[in-house]
């Protein structure tokens, strides 16, 4: 009986061990620096002296009731808006798309894989090209418009562009992929489906919007949901394409924690916003877990 | 089970090992004797923020050290411009890893450093070796001092200028007027609008990218920038509402645009070379790139003066991180008086467009001659006297960021002037007072 | 008569609308293939004019009319780029650092995708859970603190400051776990009568029937590692250990105001940076085009 018991109980031992180092590192590298980032909150960490002290809410005071308090609406503000543009271009965008390429032909897998391509471009890289082609005097983007009879737009340094001028380059990368995503879906529909509609005398469109739409509900959910988390985080193309310029009309969140911590070096300010924009991020996906687990069609 | 076990310690040790490798001493226990002499071969890192255009010459004057000494070798690494100068170095700093034996710093961080014990007082060095820096131009050293110590030395020393297209001045009888009340008729004249009202050729270009250009207009017409009681700013004051509205209205009326935003730099140059700007205002360090790069006579004039006339010392100061070990601060402390040098310095100041900073070469037949060679330099030196050290405060760079975004604001939106300057100088009273 | 001809009138009608059924059917896919032209020549323009320009000559790319074959081919271009920027050093970066955050990744996901499926301890769910809960903590909340903490003990500028807050990667975990469950318990139980040790088991066993989604995620990993930029940014931001994204933006900085007038380079390093990525979509395109369907399915 006793080695037995002594085998099961070393079994798991060994079992436990082969998650041991994955839950080591998650806590030294991921949890531990979310406590770390609220203590900081409460100091007056300034990288550049040797030491800091306890500050009580300061920090706090300052974002929510201070002068950071605008530069934080106005960051937010960048944010949802741009977060709600990433959306649109990539789920509606990416369903377009998805009906276009939707053949089986050789022809189209070859274009597929070209429009899904820019995917797996480097953000950095992605932003300089498009730094370029959006140049003002010299982009190639001003010598079509005005081929076609417009004048020169400052894409990035009018702030009424600039963010769009971003959205443009990321929606380059993403639309393919929501593209991808749905058309992986759309396959999976069986076509039973349809051709019961086409008895009944339905059409493509009627099929479209009473068939497919709603069987495409649980991927839609699942690129909202996935598109809103990552596009709260933007970071590079911003970096890149207009350091959160002109007059912080492109200045995300991410953007404002990194300018405080790594230009101000006032790691006290960027631990505020990061711990507050942490929290967003958390009730976010909260409520986006509450929604999905409702009113979605998963009969496919 | 036992391979399984044996994988997982093995991870385990590369862990420990990583968290191992950062437990290392920090306190450096000072030597109770320094010695500042080299005595075996080295190799140090000099970090600098001179672009494309000056790596030729970079080459060649890292290049005659290197030749010229035994011991020491000297690796030249361009850093990014000084806003990213300043992002490494504090990092490096706080990091303590990753330090250069020397680097370039722009002029108003010196405060920042000298306070946060960032650089080397090189008062000792300069003591021991018997180095001679009375030729430096007085507010030059001053500049690059703190509290009395000499923590850096001048390096590349340009000042505010305003070039303009003399082709055209000459051909349109048009002067850059010595005073700011005069500069409303001044861009009237030189700007060009079409019959619909949109300006085709502005009169100038005011770079708003950084402070350092426009901080003179509010200096010369009494702003205290950082009042005396360093806690707090005038920005938000009647005379700096003056000059901002002024600035406002030269926007408004088409006369001149504010340059920010991505490639701002870039675009300003552009549209001064292409002569769609009458004038620009910019550094004197980049006489030598816009007289190279234009097809006609370009022009250099001195800022138009409020009460005073004043400019202000831009460039870079040299320094030594004090995170260093002796051994390397005294192989830079060798090749920093090789760059400061005087021959070294007339290098520079004719490959480029900074200015040379030696007593010995101002004042003396030597200057003559390189007026002679940069003519359009005789403003600068007919006003030296005028050139003055930057507002040393720990908290300048934060100061730096709110303005410019405000002024931003300002100008490309057209918003109230007094409300928004009033907003922001309780936003810089208190990063100011914070880094008091 | 009259009904044979109504017959066939009956019948002409029909072949007719047939014939219009069929002519809007190929003009539906005629539709849709000019369409899908259109659309991929759009996208892909953005790479086909970086690779266009970083062959150009410096006049060429400052034409005010755009040329869309380069007149001349300067491959010299290329050469430049290594003299403004160390880009043979940030190959070597980015290729030690992506091949580390690949080993660990793989490594740690696959043992603990086994512990998560087929092991059995202790607290096994609720351990999950905080694997999962990783998954809601992104670097760009934790960055400040880790950046102090890889400071303190000098890894900034290292190989280790650049991978280890990538070294594991819940994502993976997760997946591997999503794998392994799909292999029935029959394998794993008749590989241990035969003797096998855990090792073996997810080796021999385990590994080999979950390869391609293996092979997909490891894909994902190691383009994300490639291409990743916010923290190697961060923490080397010196050239020992600047990696391709951070050096290409280094580039375009050392043209600070003359970067119009010198893209051609600034493309040629453009390409460089993603050259490698761009070959492996290729070669593994069954792969990385079912790699994200794979992560929607579930």
């Amino acid at each position: 009986m006793k080695p037995l018991l002594s085998r099961k109980s070393s079994k798991k031992v060994g079992d436990f061990a082969t998650v041991l180092p994955a839950l080591l590192f998650l806590g030294v590298f991921v949890y531990y620096p979310v406590v770390q980032v609220v203590r900081i909150s409460f100091t007056n960490w300034n990288l550049i002296n040797d030491s800091y002290k306890y500050v009580g809410l300061k920090n706090w005071i300052w974002l929510f009731e201070g002068s950071g308090t605008k530069y934080l609406l106005n960051s937010l503000k960048v944010t949802f808006l741009y977060t709600l543009g990433e959306l649109f271009v990539t789920i509606i965008g990416g369903m377009i798309l998805a009906v276009i390429f939707n053949k089986l032909a050789k022809s189209f897998s070859i274009m597929r894989a070209l429009v899904f391509l820019p995917k797996y471009i480097a953000m950095s890289s992605a932003a300089v090209v498009f730094l370029w082609i959006l140049n003002t005097d010299n982009g190639i983007l001003n010598y079509f418009i005005m081929k076609m009879g417009g004048t020169k737009v400052n894409w990035l340094g009018d702030k009424n562009r600039a963010l769009l001028s971003i959205l443009m380059l990321t929606g380059w990368r993403t639309i393919g992929y929501g593209m991808m995503i749905y058309l992986a879906a759309m396959r999976g529909i069986s076509t039973n489906y349809y051709e019961a509609a086409s008895i009944d005398g339905a059409s493509k469109w009627t099929q479209f919007t009473r068939i497919t739409l709603p069987l495409l509900s649980p991927t839609t959910l699942f690129l909202f949901v996935t598109t809103f988390i990552s596009a709260m985080k933007v970071f590079q193309s911003v970096d890149v394409l207009t350091s959160g310029g002109p007059y912080r009309s492109t200045e995300v969140i991410v953007y404002m924690i990194y300018k405080y911590a790594m230009e101000d070096f006032r790691m006290d300010r960027a631990s505020t916003v990061a711990v507050f924009f942490f929290i967003i991020l958390l009730i976010i996906t909260a409520t986006t877990m509450k929604i999905s687990n409702r009113s979605v069609n998963y009969d496919v | 089970m036992k391979k399984s076990l044996l994988l997982i310690l093995s991870l385990l040790v590369v862990c420990s090992l990583a968290f191992a490798a950062g437990s290392g001493e920090k306190a450096q226990a000072p030597a109770a004797k320094i010695s500042y002499e080299v005595t075996e071969p080295i190799t140090i890192e000099w970090w600098h923020a001179l672009e494309q255009q000056y790596w030729p010459l970079v080459d060649e004057i890292v290049g005659g050290f290197n030749n010229s000494n035994d011991l020491i070798t000297v690796e030249a690494k361009y850093i990014g411009n000084y806003a990213t100068v300043n992002e490494n170095l504090v990092a490096a700093h706080a990091a303590n890893s990753g330090v250069p034996a020397i680097t370039v710093a722009n002029t108003p961080y010196v405060a920042e450093y000298g306070k946060g014990g960032l650089t080397e007082d090189l008062t000792p060095y300069i003591k021991a070796t018997g180095y001679d820096i009375d030729d430096f131009g007085e507010g030059m050293l001053v500049a690059s001092a703190y509290e009395g110590k000499q923590v850096s030395l001048p390096f590349l020393i340009s000042t505010q200028v305003m070039y303009y297209n003399k082709t055209m001045a000459d051909k349109e009888g048009i002067t850059i007027p010595a005073k700011f009340a005069d500069m409303e008729t001044f861009l009237k004249k030189a700007t060009k609008k079409d019959a619909s009202g949109t300006t085709t050729r502005w009169g100038t270009i005011v770079p708003g990218w950084d402070q350092w250009y426009f901080e003179t207009f509010y200096l010369n017409n009494g702003v205290k920038i950082v009042n005396d009681d360093r806690m707090t700013t005038d920005l938000g004051g009647k005379a700096s509402v003056a000059v901002t509205k002024q600035l406002q209205d030269y926007m408004n009326k088409g006369y001149a645009y504010w340059a920010a935003g991505t490639s701002a730099s870039s675009t300003m140059r552009q549209n001064f070379l292409d002569g769609k700007a009458f004038s620009v205002i910019h550094t004197s360090s980049l006489y030598n790139l816009y007289t190279d790069l234009a097809d006609f006579e370009v022009g250099m004039a001195w800022l138009p003066a409020g009460d005073t006339k004043k400019s202000e010392i831009g460039g870079s100061v040299i320094l030594i991180p004090a995170k260093n070990d002796q051994k390397v601060k005294n192989a830079a402390w060798v090749f920093l008086q090789y760059l400061v040098g005087k021959e070294v310095n007339m290098r520079w100041a004719d490959g480029s467009g900074y200015m040379p900073t030696r007593n010995s070469v101002l004042t003396t037949q030597e200057g003559e001659d390189f007026l002679k060679r940069k003519p359009a330099f005789k403003t600068i030196f007919d006003n030296l006297d005028e050139i003055n050290p930057r507002i040393q405060h720990a908290g300048w760079n934060q100061l730096a960021t709110i303005w410019k975004s405000n002024l931003d604001q300002i100008m490309l939106e057209n918003t109230n002037v007094e409300s928004q300057l009033k907003v922001m100088a309780e936003e810089i009273n208190e990063v100011l007072a914070d880094s008091e | 008569m009259t009904s044979d001809s109504k017959n066939t009138a009956l019948n002409e009608e029909a072949m007719l609308l047939n014939q219009r059924a069929q002519t809007r059917k190929k003009m539906l896919n005629i539709g849709q293939y000019v369409l899908a032209i259109l659309v991929t020549l759009v996208m892909f323009f953005p790479l086909y004019w970086m690779l266009i320009t970083s062959v150009k000559s410096q006049q060429e790319v400052l034409r005010s009319l755009p040329t869309f074959w380069p007149r001349e081919w300067h491959f010299e271009n290329y050469a430049n780029v290594f003299k403004r920027a160390n880009f043979s050093k940030y190959y070597y970066n980015t290729t030690v650092m992506t091949v580390g955050i690949l080993f660990s990744q793989v490594i740690t996901g696959v043992l603990a995708g086994y512990g998560f499926s087929k092991g059995i301890f202790k607290g096994k769910n609720f351990l999950f859970v905080i694997v999962l809960g990783a998954l809601m903590i992104p670097l760009q909340v934790t960055f400040i603190p880790l950046y102090i903490m890889f400071a303190d003990w000098k890894l900034t500028d290292t190989f280790l400051g650049l991978i280890l807050p990538l070294a594991v990667s819940p994502y993976y975990i997760f997946m591997m776990r999503q794998a392994f469950f799909s292999v029935d318990d029959s394998y794993v139980e008749a590989a241990k009568i035969d003797g096998m040790g855990r090792l073996g088991i997810i080796t021999q066993v385990l590994v080999p029937m979950t390869k391609s989604t293996l092979i997909t995620i490891t894909l994902v990993t190691f383009t994300d590692g490639w291409n990743s930029y916010f923290w190697p940014k961060i923490i080397a931001k010196n050239e020992v250990r600047r990696v391709l994204t951070v050096g290409l933006v280094h580039l375009r900085n050392t043209f600070a105001g003359l970067d119009t007038m010198n893209n051609h380079e600034i493309m040629a390093g453009a390409v460089m940076a993603v050259l490698p990525v761009i070959i492996l979509f290729f070669i593994f395109q069954k792969y990385m085009l079912t790699g994200y369907e794979k992560t929607a399915m579930k």
